[in-house]
């Protein structure tokens, strides 16, 4: 399994506007579900939010969480126009956010696989300056794919 | 309280319980992102109060269940109970709008919106 193939172009923003971090969220959220799932999502990633912020440092942030109302693994990224505060481990303003959500029942764990594989993919994404970079969705998930591919290589 | 409101009740419940049980996985520690202790333990009094916030019998099932299937609540696709993957019988199916339990594991059963 790798991380592009998750990826879907309706759900990459590169143009996220700036705002609050709680709206930020749920607008990645709706490009995944609308009304009341939307709100149940949105509700666990704030309690996530409240254990201590997703925002891993050097601007990019991965909330994430079990939800009842999703039936696989989805993925949606947004990268805002301008940094926001996200109450990040660096204490500085995040423009790169990666959400996640799962299902409860998750046959081979796959959800904290694909979590691991974020962080790493992101950290790559900073090492390399390369946040950024695409100007379209396809150009991300190209990226993203090549970022994947480049780690699985160095192993 | 309505059906819909202990139904609202309970999936919070159970994503609460279930953002608590990653936190407590090996794997999940070893991504290495941040937790406060003091928020965890104040995220364990929301899930009390919510808990209380159900009607006694209904919080009494969801705590049993989790205590014997860790995760109390299954989801319903294609007909099917994804605790235990046994096929519903089809007049409990017809029952959808209810909050009601899996005739073989006895987990609440969720049927998501389409």
């Amino acid at each position: 399994m790798n991380l592009a193939s998750l990826l879907s172009k309706d759900r990459i923003i590169l143009s996220l506007k700036p705002g609050k971090k709680n709206k930020v969220i749920e607008d990645l959220v709706y490009t995944i579900k609308q009304g009341a799932d939307a709100e149940l999502i949105v509700s666990t990633l704030l309690k996530r939010e409240e254990l201590g912020s997703t925002g891993i440092g050097k601007a990019i942030a991965i909330p994430h969480c079990r939800s009842l109302a999703v039936d696989k693994l989805e993925i949606a990224v947004g990268r805002t126009t301008k940094p926001i505060k996200f109450n990040a481990i660096d204490k500085k303003p995040v423009s790169l956010i990666f959400l996640i959500i799962a299902p409860p029942q998750d046959p081979g764990n796959q959800y904290l696989i694909t979590l691991g594989k974020i962080v790493q993919i992101a950290k790559e994404l900073i090492k390399k300056k390369l946040i950024g970079k695409a100007q379209t969705p396809e150009e991300f998930i190209t990226l993203i794919d090549q970022v994947e591919k480049g780690l699985k290589k160095g192993k | 309280m309505s059906t819909e409101i202990v139904e609202m009740h309970l999936k919070l419940l159970f994503d609460l319980d279930n953002l608590l049980n990653d936190m407590d996985e090996p794997a999940y520690k070893k991504i290495g992102f941040k937790v406060e202790e003091k928020e965890k333990q104040s995220l364990i009094k929301t899930r009390t109060d919510l808990l209380k916030k159900l009607p006694r019998a209904t919080a009494d099932i969801y705590e049993r269940l989790k205590k014997r299937y860790q995760r109390a609540i299954a989801p319903v696709d294609n007909g099917f109970c994804f605790g235990c993957f046994q096929r519903l019988p089809i007049q409990l199916l017809a029952r959808s709008e209810e909050i009601i339990t899996c005739p073989n594991c006895g987990r609440i059963l969720y049927w998501r919106k389409k």
